[in-house]
């Protein structure tokens, strides 16, 4: 075995070269016990695994997917030790060359056949995460930061060109509240801008060379899953309280930023519920968790609702202003009138606090006071004739018109590092 | 006329109450007494004594009820603007014609001891079917401050309302309506990706129109309302030449978050416009909530 190994070692290394993924392959495992989880490690400290999910083999736990990048000549290699350990697996790309040349070749980079036009159920969302990353390694990796208290995984998307170092990032999140439909819609498509628009838009391109964007396509995984199947007017978790059959917490109610002391309920059947405490909800606590842990690369934060029309910075908490007000007010002022040049929709400028209401526990409040100065929470279309019953016609204008104001703030993000 | 403002608000204390429109949280008397309906003029159509009507003359600016500037992207003047909005699709809106608030162009309040406050607005809406936006409209919005939800007191006027033409939609609604073998019917209207049948969209907008009286009446200064759904219509007998229609109706209360359910019943004709004869608020759990499992591909 050690000898197939060796030969198989020295085989990758004399390969390497300008086809060096000619028939590379990537797998997903699925360990379910301990020694599946032994064998992943032990077949990382003699060959050259490159893992794409999780970050290294330190990371590998039982019930959590792998994904690995192999070469061609490893693959048998792999395969057999799949076949002795009785591993489930699958491969995810047959062929890493071509899938790359096909990035390359085709204008639709995105997945095939997926539908960014229409309003997409949890399962085709966590499947295009796989896919989308799978068919563009250059630009997009993937990550769990949690689960959801039901214990639906929360996956991370990575967007930015390999450069071997950190850069600073903007985070995005959709969903925070579940009958939010357009929000999670709209992370799909800025991921499929991002994808399809890298090397040939010039704002693009220099966004993700000089950047990273974290994208968390569905925040409130549970809420949006019962959005589908039982209530289409869901806005909480799906968290138990203790006391009650009343279900769920307001997610934007249950951030660190004057937790509970306006705008929020303490009562369990409210719609803006509080929480036990601050980031009670596993969600919440797996979002902030990765945004304070990553805290010294994070520059921006955007944070995507509906509906109202509205861009908003801090303070909801409070009406005293930001001491940034003035510079967030002028990009807010700024991406909005982006936005505006492309259908004439009409946004409202200003901080949460006096805009829409004082409401304490919001996240962009939290990430601001933590030190992401650019801190913005979208409320996108309409006001009020369909709500949050957005017709699906209207998904692509709304996306192509919020990219603008998106790209606006970038702009000025890159411009103005801190 | 300063003399008799004074001695009106004078007396304002000695007041009790709201007459015809007594609204207690659970259900609305009919709105018959209410609909005054006179083309091109808008009256407020409260039954209203001479000293409710005194309160709600064109406010002469004096200190002692100083007016304060508002700012026009702060959700005060968007929550009274939104009320006017409500009074105006009940006043004026029809199956084929719905509302909204376009552009608030100025606002100021003011506060009246032992009232509540006054707010001024001057707008635009937008008609939602034909796109035409009617520019200026001033409104006046007195809330008052009671123990009990009390519905906003409301004097509204727009130019170039008339210009809105659709009486002949209207009608044309009206006899397409009356001559149907079957009775109307609809649930889920919008659904849950947003779409309406064709047949169903004036439906939808007679339920907006009747949902507005509800939101009007329901509205203070922390709330923000809209329809959020109709969950389901069924056409009723009609008596007379009124066509009538039986609705529930979902409502989204922007600052509490909360939806609530409404029943209610909706009269129309297009010379007598739309009437809410009965409504009433349906206990949270009452009705199945809509599903989009049927919408999956």
């Amino acid at each position: 075995m050690k000898v197939l190994l060796l030969l198989g070692f020295i085989a990758t290394a004399l390969t390497a070269g300008p086809s060096a993924f000619d028939g590379a392959k990537v797998y997903r495992l699925k360990p379910q016990y301990e020694g599946h989880v032994e064998a992943i490690k032990n077949l990382a400290s003699i060959i050259q695994v490159d893992f794409w999910s999780p970050d290294n083999e330190e990371m590998v736990a039982a019930h959590t997917n792998v994904d690995i990048h192999v070469s061609a000549e490893q693959a048998p290699l792999l395969e057999t030790l799949l076949q002795q350990s009785g591993m489930e697996h699958e491969v995810l790309i047959e062929d890493l060359q071509s899938a790359m040349k096909n990035q390359f070749d085709n204008k639709q980079r995105s997945t095939a056949g997926y539908n960014y036009e229409k309003y997409n159920t949890f399962e085709k969302i966590e499947a295009w995460t796989a896919s989308i990353t799978a068919e563009n390694p250059n630009l997009v990796s993937r990550s769990q930061i949690g689960s959801s208290f039901e214990g639906r995984p929360m996956y991370l998307l990575k967007l930015g060109k390999r450069t071997g170092s950190s850069k600073p990032a903007i985070f995005v999140d959709c969903g925070i509240h579940a009958r939010e439909w357009i929000s999670p819609a709209f992370c799909q498509w800025f991921v499929k801008e991002a994808v399809t628009t890298y090397g040939s838009d010039a704002e693009m391109t220099r966004l993700l060379d000089n950047m990273d964007v974290f994208v968390l396509p569905v925040f409130n995984v549970d809420g949006y899953a019962y959005t589908w199947s039982k209530d289409r007017m869901w806005r909480k978790t799906r968290s138990k309280n203790s006391g009650t059959t009343c279900i769920g917490t307001d997610p934007n109610r249950n951030f660190n930023a004057g937790w509970c002391i306006i705008g929020a309920s303490n009562k369990p059947c409210s719609e803006t519920y509080c929480g036990s405490k601050a980031e009670s909800e596993v969600e919440v606590k797996a979002v902030a968790d990765f945004i304070r842990a990553n805290r010294s690369i994070i520059k921006a934060y955007l944070t995507v609702h509906s509906y109202s029309q509205l861009l908003l910075f801090p303070y909801s908490y409070t009406t005293a202003l930001a001491a940034h007000h003035s510079e967030l007010l002028a990009v807010a002022e700024g991406a909005s009138n982006a936005l505006a040049t492309l259908y004439g929709t009409r946004y409202t400028s200003g901080p949460g606090a006096v805009t829409i209401y004082p409401a304490a526990g919001g996240s962009d409040d939290w990430a601001y006071d933590l030190g992401v100065k650019y801190s913005f929470t979208f409320e996108l279309r309409d006001t009020g004739r369909y709500g949050f019953l957005l017709p699906e016609s209207q998904i692509r204008p709304t996306c192509q018109e919020t990219m603008l104001a998106v790209k606006y703030i970038a702009k000025h993000v890159q411009d103005n590092l801190y | 006329m300063r003399w008799t403002l004074w001695i009106v608000l004078g007396l304002f204390p000695l007041v009790d109450g709201h007459p015809t429109l007594k609204t207690n949280q659970n259900s609305l008397e009919t709105a018959d007494a209410a609909l005054n309906h006179q083309s091109g003029s808008l009256n407020s159509v409260l039954h209203l004594d001479d000293t409710e009507k005194a309160a709600l003359e064109p406010t002469r600016v004096d200190p002692a009820f100083p007016m304060k500037e508002l700012n026009t992207s702060h959700y005060p003047a968007t929550r009274a603007a939104r009320v006017a909005q409500h009074y105006l699709n009940y006043h004026h809106g029809s199956p084929s014609k719905w509302f909204m608030v376009h552009d608030i162009k100025k606002a100021s309040s003011e506060d009246i001891p032992e009232v509540g406050t006054k707010y001024h607005i001057q707008f635009s809406v937008q008609e939602q079917a034909t796109k035409e936006i009617v520019g200026n409209c001033t409104a006046e919005i007195l809330f008052r401050q009671t123990e009990e939800q009390s519905a906003p007191e409301v004097n509204c006027t727009c130019d170039d309302l008339l210009k809105i033409k659709t009486s002949d939609a209207d009608h044309a609604l009206y006899h397409h309506i009356k001559h149907q073998p079957e009775p109307m019917a609809g649930t889920d209207i919008p659904d849950s990706q947003g779409n309406i049948p064709k047949e169903m969209e004036p439906l939808w907008y007679l339920g907006g129109i009747g949902a507005s009286f509800i939101m009007w009446q329901q509205s203070n200064e922390s709330t923000l309302y809209n329809m959020a759904h109709v969950h389901s219509v069924k056409q009723l007998n009609s008596e007379n030449d009124l066509l009538a229609f039986e609705y529930v109706v979902l409502l989204h209360d922007m600052v509490s978050q909360e939806i609530i359910h409404w029943h209610m019943q909706v009269a129309w004709n297009p010379t007598q416009g739309v009437k809410v004869t009965q409504c009433h608020l349906l206990p949270k759990g009452t009705m199945k909530q809509p599903s989009a499992e049927k919408h999956k591909i």
